[in-house]
């Protein structure tokens, strides 16, 4: 399964790369509402994902056998802050998770930097999650915010 | 408009958005799992972070697929530029050049400030534009839409200060 993961990694990556969905202008040009290329690919995705996930539900099984087994997200306050405070971020830096990495195998210098950011927000809201479970009525400590 | 990267024109958005379709069905018909990529950043931390939030289950587990799917995404856009033009370093940043300006220094110092942004408000949203905007959209979750609605907010509204306001004139 190791090769099947770094190729759905390596061609998720270069589709991103591709795309326009791993450049800062594209990302800006969305914001500005100047370009509609990847609200384009979003709701592409999502549309045809939706389709996809309906139909693979439907059927119950994964290509192996096992059934389908799709960990839901939980809702609480952190969606509406957290997202608030990551949309800054994708317009700041012009990337979110995904084309961090892929800035990083474009050779894209800066994208190191929005990494170790990105490495010390995360690690830092894991250090604080007790604190921030009080503060935001996050789910507890085995739950967590939500993988994904 | 061409990319940043080596002014390569772009796919067309309906077969990257296929493309990105694929893929997340893929992941969930052979492996069972959700796309997401911001946990990734967590997997990453809990390798060197001893605290309880990084030896819960729910990260132990998953770094086994989100690790090398993190790695393909860094091949991914080392193939891409390789095939597209050549690899190489570069600094190029295409309108913050223009209009912002930056040196190195400054630049590094504004994406590390971006990143910290991303990384916590990632992980508070519970997920970024993946896992919420494009697998909990399409399994019609609601959290999902609420942080796809939270974050496509904070950027526009960033964005337009950043461009139409503060650095407006230059």
């Amino acid at each position: 399964m190791l090769g099947f993961y770094i190729l759905a990694g390596t061609a998720f990556g270069f589709l991103l790369s591709r795309s326009g969905a791993a450049d800062y202008n594209y990302i800006q040009a969305m914001f500005l509402f100047e370009s509609f290329q990847l609200y384009g690919i979003i709701g592409t995705a999502v549309v045809i994902g939706a389709a996809g996930l309906w139909l693979v539900k439907r059927g119950g099984k994964t290509a192996f056998g096992r059934p389908v087994a799709i960990e839901l997200k939980p809702m609480h306050r952190g969606n509406v802050v957290g997202g608030l405070l990551f949309g800054v971020g994708w317009s700041v830096a012009g990337m979110c998770p995904g084309p961090i990495l892929v800035n990083i195998g474009e050779g894209k210098v800066y994208a190191l930097a929005a990494l170790a950011g990105a490495l010390v927000g995360a690690g830092a809201f894991g250090v604080f999650y007790d604190r921030l479970q009080n503060l935001l009525g996050l789910p507890p400590l085995t739950l967590g915010p939500g993988e994904g | 408009m061409p990319l940043i990267l080596h002014n390569l024109s772009p796919l067309h958005w309906s077969l990257a958005g296929a493309g990105i379709a694929v893929i997340t069905l893929l992941l969930v018909f052979i492996s069972n799992h959700r796309l997401g990529i911001s946990t990734g950043f967590e997997d990453i931390c809990s390798l060197v972070l001893p605290q309880p939030y990084f030896r819960r289950a729910g990260i132990r587990s998953g770094r086994g697929w989100r690790l090398p799917f993190l790695a393909g995404l860094v091949l991914g856009g080392f193939l891409s530029a390789a095939l597209g033009g050549g690899w190489a370093l570069t600094w190029e940043l295409g309108r913050f050049d223009a209009v912002i300006g930056f040196g190195h220094v400054g630049k590094l110092a504004w994406m590390f400030a971006g990143g910290l942004f991303i990384g916590f408000g990632t992980r508070l949203a519970g997920g970024c534009t993946s896992g919420h905007g494009i697998f909990g959209l399409s399994n019609l979750e609601w959290p999902s839409l609420v942080a796809t609605a939270s974050f496509m907010a904070g950027g526009m509204v960033t964005t337009q200060l950043i461009y139409r306001v503060l650095f407006a004139g230059m």
